[in-house]
C-alpha cells in the first residue's frame, strides 16, 4: 500500500467515524459564507444605507470569524486526540513524524476543503432564505435575487485557509508530542485532587466573585452618565468584559472546586453512584472544565444578551408605536381628521373614533420621584404633563383629590421611576391644586404630540379638570387641545387605511400619526442591527451547544472503561444514566445559569439604546434560549446512553 | 453444598456460518470456601469460562447455578442485581476508576447495596489494614504501584462479602514479589473469611496457592488436581508436570 492509498483509506474510515468534525466544518462554512454573501450583495445596499450598516456587518463578521475559529480548533483537538493511537502505530512501523504529519495534513486537506465546498454550497442556498427574512423584518421592499458572489467566495476561502493553517500548526505540535509509548499506555492524569480545603482556592473563588460583581456594578453605571467620552466608554466596556470573563474563570477554578472538595470530604470516601459519575468525574477534569465552562458561559451570555437586545428592539417597535400612537391613527388637527374620516367612509371602511380633550399643566412631582433627576433636563418641580378628565377614559372614576398617571414605558421607568403614591401639585396660572397621586397605568391615551415625547398623561377628576381648564397657562399649551383617535374596526383594513393616510399627506404634519407607519419606521431603523445581532446570537447558541456536546462525547469515550467496571460491579444501565444526568445538569446548567446572570446585567446596562421595553422580550428570549440549549444537554445524555449500553 | 454448579455449558461466537465454539460442554462444581484455579493455555477458553460463570457473558447452552439460583436464565437487570450482592471481581488490568481515590474505589460495592455509612467505614478499615493499603486511602490509582492497585482491587472484591470472588489473571501484571504478596493475602482472606475464590491464571506459582486446579484444553475440562495435604512446593511440581503434558505450546499462536 502506498502513501496515497493509505491517505485515501484513512479518509474513508474517518469520514464515518468523525462525522462530528465534518459537521462542524460544514456548519461553520455555511454560516460564514451565508453571512459574507449578504455583506457583498448589492441588494443589501438599501438596508446598509438605512443606518451605518456596513460597519455593523463588518464587526459582526469579525466576531463570527472568532467564534468559528474557536469552534473548529476545538473540534479538531478532539478529532486528533482520538487518532493518537493511529499516530503511534504509524511511528511503530517506522514512519517519521514529518511523514505522519504529511499524511494527516493531506487527509485533513481533502476532508477540510471538501466540507468547505459543501458548506459554501449550503451557505449559498441558505443565504437566499436569510435575505428574504431580512427584508421581511426590515420592511425594505426588494426582491431577494441573490447572485453568487465571487468576492464572498474568496473571502470565505481566505478565512478558512488561515484557520486551516492554524489547525495544521496544532496538529504538528500534537504529533511532535506523541510517543510510541502512548500507543500502549494510556496515561491518565488527574486534574484535581481531594485536598485539604485550601486557603488559596477559597481566595481564588472569592476573587472571581468580586471581579464579577465589579463587572456588574460597572455595567450598571455604564450609561448612567458617569462616562461621557467615547474613549471612556470603550475603556469601561473593556474593563467590564475582562473582569467578568476572568472572574468567571476564577469562580469556576476556585469556588467550584472548593465546594466540590468540601462535599467530597464530607462523604469520607463513601460515594454513591450519582456522585461517582458526576462529582468525581467533574473534579477529575476540573482544569479543562474550568476553561471550557468559562468559554461556554461567555458565549452563552453573549448569545442571550445579543438575542435579548435584538428581540427588545423588535418587540419595542410595536410597543413604542403603541406608546406614541395610542390608536391606529391619531390626529390633533380636526380638519385633517374630518378629511380622513371622509376618505375612509368613501372607501367603505368601518372605524371607531375617540375624542379626548387635553390640556397641558405644570406638575410638581418632586415628592413622588424615587430618585433625583440629576443630569437630566427636567425640573421635577415644573414638569409639563398632558392632563385629561376621567370622563374621557373608560372604566376609570377618580375622586376630586386623586390623580392617576397613564402611559409609561420601561424606558421612562428607568430614568424617572415613581413611587407608588404620594402628594403632587398641579399648577395652574394662578392657583396650585394639591392632589394625591395614586398610581400608574401602562396604557397610553393620547399621542406623542401631547405627551412631549413619551411622558405620562395625568388623569384627574372632571371637577378638577374644569378648574384647571379655567385657570390655564397659555404659554405651555399646544396648538390643539383635542386628541382624535381613530381605530379601524377590521384590523385587515389597517394597511389600506394607512395607504390613504400616507397619500393624503397627513404624516407631514407632526400633529397626526399612523401607528403602523411609526412601527414600520422603527423596525426599519432597527432592522439591520436586529438581524445581525440575532444572527450572531443564534450562531453562538449553536456553537456553544455543539462545543459542550463534543466535549461530552469526548469525555464519554474517555470514561467508557469506567462504565464497563461499574456495570461489572453490578450497576445497571439505569443507575449509570441517572448519574450521568446529574453530571449533565451540572455541566450544562452551571454555565447556563451564570450565563443568564451575565446577560441579564449586560442587557440591563444598555437595553434602552435598543428599545423601550425590556422585561417581556428579555424573559421570552431567556426561556427560549434555555429550551434550545437544553436540547444539546438531552442529546448528550442520549449519546452517553449509547456508550453505557456498549460498555459491557 | 455446591456454591456454584455449571452443567454442560457451551459458548460459541460468530455467525451461523462461521461459528467458533469456545466452550464445549464444561461441567464445574465448586464448594463453599474453595480456592479454585482454572488453568490452560492461551485460547483454551479459560477467560471465557470465567466471564460466563461470573454472568458478564451469556452462555449459548447449559445451566449455571450460583447458590441454587440459575443465573443463565436471568435478565440483564436481575443479573446486575445479582452481581451487586453475590459476586466480587479482580481483574488483571485492575479495573479501578481513575476518578476515585483508593478508599472511594473500595467502598463502591457497599454504596450499591446502601450499607450504612458507619458499618462501611468499619469494614473498610479492617479490610484495608489486612491488605496493607490503609495508608493509601486518599491516593488516586495513578499515584500507586501495580501491586497496591491490585490489592485495592482485591479489597473492593471482598468488602461486600460476596458469595464468590472471580479473579482474572490477578497476578498477570505484577512483579513476583507483589504477586506472592497478593496471593498470600488472597489465601489468607480465603481462610479467615471463608470466601470462595475462582481464579484464572496461566502461572503455575499462582495456581499452587489454590486448593484445587482445573485444567482446560480446547474448551473442555482436561483434568483436575487437588492439593489435599501436599505442601505448596510439591503441589507446584504436580501442576508443572500436568501443564507439561497439556502442552500449551502448540496453541500459543491462537
Amino acid at each position: 500500500m502506498n502513501i496515497n492509498e493509505l491517505i485515501f483509506r484513512n479518509l474513508k474510515k474517518n469520514l464515518k467515524n468523525y462525522y462530528l468534525y465534518v459537521f462542524a466544518l460544514i456548519f461553520s462554512a455555511a454560516l460564514y459564507f451565508a453571512f459574507v454573501t449578504l455583506q457583498y450583495d448589492p441588494s443589501m445596499d438599501q438596508t446598509k444605507g438605512s443606518i451605518k450598516g456596513a460597519a455593523a456587518i463588518r464587526t459582526a463578521s469579525i466576531l463570527l470569524v472568532a467564534i468559528v475559529s474557536i469552534f473548529l480548533l476545538y473540534a479538531n483537538s478532539i478529532f486528533i486526540k482520538r487518532r493518537s493511537k493511529e499516530i503511534g502505530l504509524f511511528q511503530l512501523i517506522g514512519m517519521t513524524k514529518s511523514k505522519i504529519f504529511r499524511i494527516l495534513s493531506m487527509e485533513n486537506f481533502i476532508l477540510y476543503f471538501g466540507s468547505l465546498m459543501v458548506g459554501i454550497f449550503l451557505g449559498f442556498s441558505v443565504s437566499k432564505l436569510i435575505i428574504m427574512i431580512l427584508f421581511k423584518i426590515t420592511g425594505v421592499e426588494a426582491i431577494a435575487t441573490l447572485q453568487f458572489s465571487v468576492q464572498a467566495l474568496i473571502q470565505t476561502l481566505v478565512v478558512f485557509g488561515v484557520i486551516y493553517c492554524f489547525i495544521m500548526l496544532m496538529n504538528y505540535a500534537f504529533i511532535k508530542r506523541q510517543t510510541i509509548l502512548s500507543l500502549f499506555r494510556t496515561i491518565s492524569m488527574t486534574e484535581g485532587k481531594v485536598k485539604k480545603v485550601s486557603f488559596l482556592e477559597m481566595f481564588i473563588g472569592i476573587t472571581g466573585l468580586i471581579l464579577i460583581i465589579i463587572g456588574y456594578y460597572l455595567s450598571s453605571k455604564l450609561f448612567e452618565g458617569d462616562f461621557t467620552t467615547m474613549n471612556e466608554l470603550f475603556l469601561v466596556m473593556t474593563i467590564i468584559l475582562a473582569s467578568v470573563i476572568i472572574g468567571t474563570y476564577l469562580l469556576y477554578k476556585g469556588s467550584v472546586r472548593f465546594i466540590l472538595n468540601i462535599i467530597r470530604k464530607q462523604k469520607n470516601g463513601y460515594l454513591n453512584i450519582n456522585e461517582v459519575l458526576s462529582l468525581s468525574s467533574i473534579m477529575f477534569r476540573m482544569k479543562s472544565n474550568a476553561l471550557l465552562l468559562t468559554i461556554i458561559t461567555v458565549v452563552s451570555a453573549l448569545a442571550i444578551g445579543l438575542l435579548s437586545l435584538s428581540y427588545i428592539s423588535y418587540y419595542s417597535a410595536e410597543k413604542m408605536a403603541e406608546n406614541y400612537v395610542p390608536n391606529d391613527f391619531s390626529f390633533a388637527n380636526q380638519k385633517d381628521a374630518v378629511q380622513f374620516k371622509e376618505a375612509l367612509q368613501a372607501n367603505k371602511m368601518k372605524f371607531s373614533e375617540k375624542i379626548v380633550d387635553v390640556i397641558q399643566v405644570d406638575v410638581n412631582i418632586k415628592q413622588i420621584l424615587e430618585t433625583g433627576l440629576e443630569g437630566m433636563n427636567f425640573d421635577p418641580n415644573v414638569m409639563t404633563l398632558p392632563v385629561i378628565s376621567d370622563q374621557d377614559v373608560k372604566d376609570i372614576d377618580l375622586s376630586a383629590t386623586e390623580v392617576l398617571f397613564s402611559g409609561f414605558s420601561d424606558l421612562l421607568q428607568k430614568f424617572m421611576s415613581l413611587k407608588d403614591s404620594g402628594p403632587i401639585e398641579l399648577k395652574g396660572q394662578h392657583e396650585i391644586i394639591p392632589q394625591n397621586y395614586i398610581g400608574l397605568n401602562k396604557d397610553t391615551i393620547v399621542s406623542t404630540y401631547f405627551t412631549n415625547g413619551g411622558l405620562p398623561t395625568a388623569i384627574v377628576d372632571k371637577t378638577v379638570y374644569k378648574r384647571l381648564k379655567h385657570d390655564i397657562n397659555p404659554d405651555i399649551q399646544k396648538e390643539s387641545t383635542i386628541y382624535i383617535g381613530i381605530d379601524m374596526k377590521d384590523s385587515a383594513t389597517i394597511e389600506k387605511a394607512n395607504e390613504i393616510f400616507q397619500k393624503m399627506k397627513f404624516s407631514d404634519n407632526r400633529e397626526n400619526d399612523s401607528r403602523l407607519e411609526t412601527s414600520n419606521n422603527q423596525k426599519q431603523n432597527m432592522g439591520l442591527i436586529m438581524f445581525i445581532v440575532g444572527f450572531l446570537g443564534l450562531t453562538f447558541l449553536i456553537t456553544s451547544g455543539c462545543i459542550l456536546y463534543f466535549k461530552q462525547m469526548d469525555e464519554s469515550e474517555d470514561e467508557k472503561p469506567n462504565y464497563t467496571i461499574l456495570r461489572k460491579l453490578g450497576f445497571t444501565e439505569g443507575d449509570l444514566l441517572k448519574g450521568i444526568q446529574a453530571k449533565q445538569i451540572f455541566n450544562f446548567g452551571i454555565p447556563l445559569v451564570i450565563g443568564l446572570f451575565h446577560s441579564y446585567f449586560a442587557v440591563q446596562s444598555g437595553w434602552f439604546l435598543f428599545g423601550s421595553e425590556v422585561w417581556t422580550p428579555m424573559i421570552i428570549v431567556m426561556v427560549l434560549y434555555t429550551a434550545l440549549y437544553s436540547i444539546f444537554g438531552i442529546l448528550s445524555v442520549f449519546y452517553y446512553k449509547k456508550v453505557i449500553k456498549d460498555a459491557l | 453444598m455446591h456454591i456454584l454448579e455449571a452443567v454442560k455449558i457451551h459458548k460459541s461466537y460468530g455467525t451461523k456460518f462461521n461459528k467458533q465454539e469456545v466452550l464445549k460442554g464444561v461441567d464445574i462444581r465448586i464448594q463453599q470456601g474453595e480456592f479454585v484455579s482454572i488453568m490452560g493455555a492461551s485460547g483454551s477458553g479459560k477467560t471465557t469460562l470465567l466471564n460466563v460463570l461470573s454472568s458478564i457473558d451469556k452462555i449459548s447452552n447449559g445451566t449455571i447455578k450460583i447458590e441454587g439460583k440459575e443465573i443463565s436464565s436471568m435478565k440483564e437487570k436481575q443479573l446486575a442485581e445479582f452481581r451487586k450482592h453475590h459476586l466480587g471481581f479482580i481483574f488483571q488490568e485492575y479495573n479501578l476508576l481513575d476518578t476515585l481515590t483508593v478508599k472511594e474505589n473500595i467502598l463502591l460495592p457497599l454504596s450499591i447495596t446502601k450499607t450504612p455509612k458507619k458499618e462501611a467505614e468499619q469494614k473498610f478499615t479492617t479490610l484495608a489494614k489486612e491488605l496493607g493499603i490503609y495508608e493509601l486511602k486518599d491516593k488516586y490509582p495513578n499515584e500507586i504501584s501495580g501491586g497496591q492497585k491490585q490489592r485495592t482491587s482485591a479489597a473492593r472484591a471482598f468488602i461486600h462479602e460476596p458469595s464468590i470472588i472471580f479473579a482474572d489473571e490477578p497476578t498477570g501484571a505484577l512483579d513476583s514479589k507483589s504477586a506472592s504478596d497478593l496471593l498470600n493475602k488472597l489465601s489468607e482472606l480465603n481462610q479467615t473469611r471463608k470466601a470462595t475464590i475462582i481464579m484464572v491464571t496461566h502461572d503455575p506459582v499462582a495456581a499452587s496457592y489454590c486448593s484445587r486446579v482445573i485444567f482446560i484444553k480446547d474448551g473442555q475440562i482436561y483434568t483436575q488436581l487437588n492439593k489435599g495435604e501436599e505442601t505448596r512446593q510439591t503441589f507446584f511440581h504436580d501442576i508443572m508436570r500436568t501443564q507439561g503434558v497439556l502442552g500449551g505450546v502448540q496453541h500459543e499462536h491462537q
